[in-house]
């Protein structure tokens, strides 16, 4: 069956029905498929004997009464053993043909028949246990002794015993030569015999499986009465049937009778396996039919027990088995799943065949009282076999599926971890720099700094010592600058560049020098890998840049630009620091202040993998620090 | 920072100067006495009480390391008796353990003790105008303490609670860098009014009393009526 391709996403409500509604009449339909196919099949006649063999016409003398009587017939269900129906006929035998051996075919009777010869008998089949039942087409052969034979018309009597349930019945008669008429009895013997034994053992080795499946997995009930139904099906195939004088009578004609217990256990099996909740109340009901008929069994008398199996067990298995394809089926429609559907079609071939069978003894189709129930179950066994193993498949795909996605997690899980700690490593040497930070601002704050602070003042009062405030003054900024670069700015340059233009513009100021600031929004990039060293190399460079245009170039504006310029190779910030002053040759004497300032900021640009820039002319000077894309680890040039 | 709304003439105001070190002392009071400000001194706590008790003067500006005791006590006392003394701390460095201390009892500037003598009397006219001075990384500090995290970075306590969006957008943005004209801009408001702003965020950086407290204890759902 073509399985419908699911939606991407769960349909709206009346696509859904639709869908569910299309998907009921494939599956429907193709039960019906099946269902034909098999009635086609049951009601192919089976090859036959030519008829020029067939011993047709019988005097049938039946409790006191004599008629004629045309094979095949019916005789009534009798109480005693005693007393069988006679037929009684004739045939041709001619001394030319006592080179080729004669026999006497019977396709098919119920329930027992004595064949005789010329009064001598040649077949007893109450001695085969699988011509004693009723269920089984088991047909009969039996050679004529040459001996038996005479030229001319042999007599032919047979005697058919009848012990019920269902009437006696005895098909056409064939006597001829036994290579013509041996195949066809093999053919049958193949068919209902022997095709039935294979089978038989097929239930047993499931049987044997799935309580292995249990024993391992006892909250798996499904199991349990799977195996519990297989064992009473490979049991009773194999038993003794109540004519051949049993151990144990009583025990024997139970478990012959054990089929509606086992379709009961079956159609558990098909709740609990197909995920419905076993229903509490009316669960244990589907087990009285079979019950009753095996206590009637320990207790009651055979013939009893058979006409309740006739008109309670099998009623019983109908009701079982159409319970069975209502649930795979409403499985299959919700699940859509391999098991359901071999199953749904097993139960449709059961189904079909139980229903030809009860038609055929009820007289309302022709009947030749060949039963196929019992053999269309081997389908159902089939479609248990290959849909438990799909699901076993299936399982160990699914375990080594979850045991690939439990190894992603847990790689996901150990990066996960590994990040969180590295993220708890930073936290943690955030908070030490910023405890130690604090630690020294403080010491620093009450030592040095009000130290300087009181120099500057000292310098201040004594016009000839401006120089011992200059550097007084000068040590205070960068005092300011160290603690400042030691806090945390959490790779934002544009914070420690904030700080800085307060500081500069407080040196400015004195200088009546002002300070264009022009940060082109987003301002720089954010550097994660930024360190307080290089917070103070680059805050030095435009500090010398600033200290320049106040010292040497006698400029009247300095303005610093910070622009972020994006390329193909992503973003990189820049800091231009210009002044409108006299400018200076980069080429003068390598001595003079100026020069080594310049040489001093080359060094810091490189330590920190920024480019610097330096143009000067008559209208001022221009200092281009272009920073790395990435700041380098280590400091490289430090030493 | 140096812009002044309304000039009230230097003469008018007094200004009680506390500082221990004798040359930073004459050098602060010198670039006062300058600009014409009426500037009385003192190098210690006591005196500086008596002198608070004889007159209040119009500008309160205290070191915070003094021999007898610490500036904090001084202007906690000065806010409480004096609501219309502005008070300032001089710092030797600007940074945030000294400015945050005093702002959280109840300075609203503070004064670089190394400024140039001309910074140094604008800052403390800009002060009398209503407008207080700060620096970007006072403003980072402040910013910082109201960003949620799992454990406050080391440094005085502060409680920003009571500050509205608007105003850590002007924090930020100072912090940033940008000038005020810029701050104004950028948020939709007029460039006079940021200085004020920054006054109005000192205030409520502010701890008051036990009673308040108390109330800001209820705020953040510490305690429970």
């Amino acid at each position: 069956m073509e399985v419908p391709a699911r939606p991407a996403g769960p349909p709206s409500p009346p696509l859904r029905a639709r869908h569910a509604a299309s998907r009921l009449v494939q599956y429907l339909m193709l039960q019906a498929l099946i269902a034909i196919l098999c009635i086609f099949v049951l009601r192919q006649p089976l090859p036959e004997p030519p008829s020029n063999l067939l011993v047709s016409s019988f005097s049938l003398s039946d409790r006191g009464e004599t008629r004629r009587a045309t094979l095949p017939d019916f005789v009534p269900t009798r109480a005693s053993m005693k007393d069988p129906a006679v037929f009684t006929g004739s045939f041709a035998w001619s001394a030319r043909e006592a080179d080729s051996g004669w026999s006497v075919y019977l396709p098919r009777f119920t329930n027992g028949v004595v064949v005789l010869v010329n009064g001598v008998e040649i077949l007893d089949s109450r001695r085969d246990p699988s011509a004693n039942r009723a269920d089984r087409a088991t047909p009969e052969i039996a050679v004529i002794p040459t001996t038996l034979l005479h030229d001319g018309a042999n007599a032919l009597v047979i005697r058919l015993f009848v012990w019920g349930p269902i009437s006696g019945f005895l098909d056409k008669v064939y006597v001829g030569p036994d290579a013509s008429l041996r195949r066809y009895y093999e053919r049958r013997t193949l068919l209902f015999v022997t095709l039935p034994v294979v089978f038989s053992a097929w239930q047993g080795i499931l049987a044997v499986i799935l309580t292995v499946m249990w024993t391992m997995r006892r909250a798996d009930t499904a199991y349990g009465v799977l195996a519990a139904a297989m064992a009473l099906g490979a049991i009773q195939a194999f038993l003794p049937s109540a004519i051949d004088q049993p151990k144990f009578p009583e025990l024997n004609s139970t478990l012959l009778t054990a089929a509606p217990i086992e379709s009961a256990c079956v159609l558990a099996f098909g709740i609990r396996f197909f995920g419905r909740r076993w229903p509490r109340l009316l669960g244990p009901l589907i087990f009285l039919p079979g019950v009753i008929v095996a206590l009637v069994g320990l207790f009651g008398n055979p013939v009893l027990t058979r006409q309740l199996f006739l008109y309670l067990g099998v009623p019983a298995i109908l009701l079982h088995l159409l319970l069975l394809a209502l649930i795979v089926g409403w499985s299959e429609m919700r699940r859509q799943d391999v098991p359901s559907l071999l199953l749904g079609c097993g139960v449709t071939v059961v189904l079909t065949s139980i229903v030809h069978d009860v038609l055929e003894v009820a007289g309302l189709i022709s009947d030749d009282r060949l039963f196929f129930t019992r053999l269309s179950y081997s389908a159902v066994l089939v479609a248990i076999g290959a849909g438990l193993t799909f699901r076993f498949a299936q399982a160990l795909n699914r375990v080594d599926g979850f045991a690939a996605h439990l190894a992603i997690q847990l790689r996901e899980a150990e990066e996960k971890l590994k990040a969180s700690f590295a993220r708890e490593q930073e936290r943690e040497r955030a908070a030490a720099l910023a405890r130690e930070r604090a630690r020294l601002m403080r010491d620093l704050h009450d030592g040095l700094g009000g130290q300087l602070v009181s120099i500057v003042a000292l310098s201040e009062r004594n016009t000839g010592s401006a120089g011992i405030g200059d550097a007084a003054r000068a040590a205070l900024k960068d005092l300011r600058l160290v603690i400042d670069s030691m806090d945390d700015i959490g790779g934002d340059l544009m914070l420690a560049l904030a700080s800085w233009r307060d500081r500069a513009a407080a040196q400015l100021r004195p200088h009546d020098i002002a300070l264009d600031w022009r940060a082109v929004p987003p301002g720089l990039p954010v550097y994660p890998e930024l360190r307080p060293w290089h917070v103070i190399q680059i805050i030095r460079i435009l500090d010398e840049a600033v200290t320049n245009a106040v010292k040497h170039a006698g400029a009247r504006h300095v303005a610093v630009s910070i622009e972020t310029r994006k390329d193909a190779g992503g973003e990189q910030g820049c800091i231009t620091v210009s002044d409108d002053g006299k400018g200076f040759s980069p080429e003068d004497d390598t001595n003079r202040p100026a020069s080594r300032g310049l040489r001093n900021m080359q060094n810091r640009a490189a330590r920190c993998g920024a480019e610097l820039e330096l143009s000067s002319g008559s209208s001022g000077t221009t200092v281009r620090l272009q920073l790395p894309r990435r700041f380098p680890e280590g400091d490289a040039a430090a030493g | 920072m140096t812009s002044s709304a309304e000039q009230v003439p230097a003469r008018e105001i007094t200004i009680l100067l506390v500082e221990d070190d004798p040359p930073t002392l004459w050098r602060l009071q010198d670039a006062l006495a300058k600009a014409g400000f009426d500037v009385a001194a003192a190098p210690n706590l006591a005196e500086a009480r008596a002198s608070l008790a004889g007159r209040a003067p119009r500008v309160l500006l205290t070191d915070l390391q003094l021999p007898d005791g610490h500036g904090v006590e001084l202007i906690r006392e000065t806010r409480a008796r004096l609501p219309d003394t502005e008070i300032m701390v001089i710092s030797a460095l600007g940074d945030e353990e000294t400015v945050i201390s005093a702002i959280t009892v109840g300075a609203t500037g503070y004064i670089l003790k190394d400024a140039f003598p001309s910074d140094i009397a604008a800052t403390v006219r800009d002060l009398v105008a209503g407008h207080s001075p700060i620096s970007a990384s006072i403003a980072r500090f402040i910013v910082r303490r109201t960003q949620a995290g799992a454990e406050p970075p080391p440094g005085p306590e502060l409680n920003t609670a009571k500050l509205t969006p608007r105003e850590i957008d002007i924090l930020w943005g100072i912090a940033k860098g940008f000038s005020y004209a810029e701050i104004a801009d950028n948020l939709g408001m007029s460039r006079q009014t940021v200085p004020g702003h920054i006054k109005s965020i000192y205030r409520k950086l502010e701890v008051h009393t036990r009673g308040e407290a108390v109330f800001e204890a209820v705020q953040q759902g510490l305690i429970k009526l």
